[in-house]
């Protein structure tokens, strides 16, 4: 790791840095299923997933 | 025989082995069996061949907890008891109802439904009923279950006319034990009340308490009383783990195909939970009415899920124009955790005519029933959509965790447990045979012996029970 950092120039850090927000690693979605604790930590962008709003038990793709 | 006194019951000079209190379901069905084997057995009636006011104010009592019905109109006390009321709606409790969960305290009982079955085809003949059907799984969660909407046999009118002709069998009409008497290895003798006094005291080989899913308790803990423990010498359960089938509105259904599944004649199904998906949420049981909804009530449905999914409810609304019936109430009937705190205790300051302490019922439905409303509407909404059958709406006072609504259907009238049948003496009144632990001559018929309730009506399970007494007795006593 610290081969490949002394490798890579100055800007090209910075650069990778400011790219990593964009990931959809770090991408932090709406949560539209914030107080069903039992799905809390599933997949939030899977459109089968099962999430509760008001009061209807939906899939997510029924919110499009 | 029939008598309407007990002045013309003594008259006759009967004279009989076994003493069975009540003529409901448990105890008519208990005597018959019994007058079928050859053995002499009169039935003690309280009340007469028809309602009466009088009659019915000896039920009065106080509710502690939780709102409940006014304890003199949840139930009859006339030729027949509460079958003369009841619904005839049948289903016998779940093999895994009699099987402990290990997730819920005193659950389990000393039997298992194999013990019972034998019995179910009688059963089916004495409550009119059609074959009974095996559960058909919707998804890994979720069950349909066949509960049978019977004609509701009324036990005075149908066997009437059987028990007035049986030479061994007597019915005494107006006639009530208000007290039993016991040394803590058998019951002696019983104080007798017939048409509004004393009658003196009575005597048989054997008695069998039969009267109802809340008496039962009262007559053994003020017996119990007043023999200082020589009624039911082991009677730290006594009154205790009652239970009900708390009912209410648990919400509505959007269906794609009403066709999906199997409904009755009035368009109504049932649903029930596997064991798997009780397990892995640690819930009881329950049961889920599905009724169909009127048309305006769909439409109103169908608005309010427009504003949270609005592409849904285009997909509903088109449905809905396909097929008038797509939608449906939710009505959940669950099981109660037998807790000890839930009992029958004798009022301290009110006595009904005859001087016997009125019932003071102590109920509270516990957070893991709340839990069990909850999951079980989310596990059969899952189960609509991994079907692809429709949609599912809590009621929002569920969903919030507010109080249970008091205007709503409440309970169903079933009054279980108070006399619990087990092993451990501090946690049952019967044994595997309906016998009062320690006692030699005296057993309990009905639904107080039941040790979990299920989430189904008790009234087959009852009757299944009654047949296995009366055989067992009918082996038991000796003529």
């Amino acid at each position: 790791m610290s081969f490949l950092i002394k490798k890579m120039s100055r800007r090209a850090i910075v650069q990778a840095l400011i790219a990593l927000p964009a990931l959809s690693l770090f991408r932090k979605l709406p949560d539209a299923d914030a107080a069903h604790p039992s799905h809390a930590g599933a997949s939030l962008a899977d459109p089968s997933e099962i999430v509760e709003v008001n009061g209807w038990i939906l899939k997510r793709s029924d919110l499009a | 025989m029939i008598f309407d006194s007990y002045e013309a019951y003594r008259a006759a000079n009967f004279t009989p082995k076994v003493c069975i209190l009540g003529s409901g379901p448990a105890g008519t069905t208990v005597a018959r069996k019994l007058g079928a084997a050859g053995i002499p057995v009169v039935v003690l009636e309280a009340g007469s061949r028809e309602f009466s006011d009088e009659s019915q104010d000896f039920y009065r009592g106080t509710t502690v907890g939780d709102f409940y019905f006014d304890l003199d109109i949840t139930r009859l006390r006339f030729m027949g008891g509460s079958s003369n009321h009841w619904a005839g709606w049948c289903r016998v409790l779940d093999k895994q109802d009699f099987e402990p969960k290990a997730w819920v305290p005193d659950t389990g009982w000393p039997i298992r439904r194999t013990d019972i079955e034998p019995y179910l085809p009688e059963v089916r003949d004495i409550l009119d009923l059609p074959a009974f059907r095996p559960d058909m799984p919707i998804s890994d969660d979720i069950r349909w279950v066949q509960l049978i909407k019977s004609p509701a046999v009324r036990f005075a009118e149908k066997f009437g006319d059987e028990l007035d002709k049986a030479g061994n069998i007597a019915v005494v009409l107006n006639t009530c034990v208000t007290e039993l008497v016991g040394d803590g290895k058998r019951v002696t003798g019983a104080r007798l009340w017939s048409n509004g006094q004393d009658a003196g005291s009575f005597s048989a080989d054997y008695f069998i308490v039969c009267t109802g899913g809340l008496e039962n308790s009262r007559l053994l803990l003020w017996s119990n009383q007043r023999s200082n423990g020589g009624v039911v010498p082991n009677a730290a359960a006594l009154g205790r783990y009652w239970m009900e089938h708390p009912t209410f509105e648990g919400g509505n259904a959007i269906l794609a195909d009403y066709n999906a599944f199997e409904v009755d004649a009035v368009n109504e199904a049932f649903f029930s939970p596997t064991l798997a998906a009780m397990e892995r949420l640690q819930i009881m049981n329950f049961g889920i009415r599905l009724i169909e909804t009127p048309y305006p009530g769909v439409k109103s449905l169908i608005a309010d899920l427009a504003c949270t999914a609005p592409s849904m409810a285009e997909w509903m609304s088109y449905q809905l124009s396909q097929r008038l019936r797509c939608a449906a109430q939710l009505y959940v009937a669950w099981e109660q955790a037998p807790l000890a705190s839930n009992q029958i205790e004798l009022s301290k300051t009110d006595v009904d005519h005859a001087g016997v302490p009125r019932i003071e019922l102590h109920w509270k439905k516990s957070e893991l029933e709340h839990r069990t409303l909850l999951e079980g509407l989310r596990l059969f909404g899952t189960t609509l959509i991994e079907k692809n059958l429709g949609r599912v709406r809590i009621a929002d006072w569920i969903s919030n965790g507010q109080d249970y609504p008091t205007n709503d259907e409440t309970a169903g009238h079933h009054h279980m447990g108070g006399t619990r049948m087990g092993t451990d003496i501090s946690k049952s009144v019967v044994d595997a045979n309906c016998k009062v632990h320690g006692m030699d001559n005296l057993y309990v018929g009905g639904s107080s012996v039941f040790c979990t309730s299920g989430q189904c009506n008790p009234t087959t399970t009852i009757t299944a029970l009654a047949c296995r007494l009366g055989d067992h007795l009918s082996k038991v006593v000796t003529v």
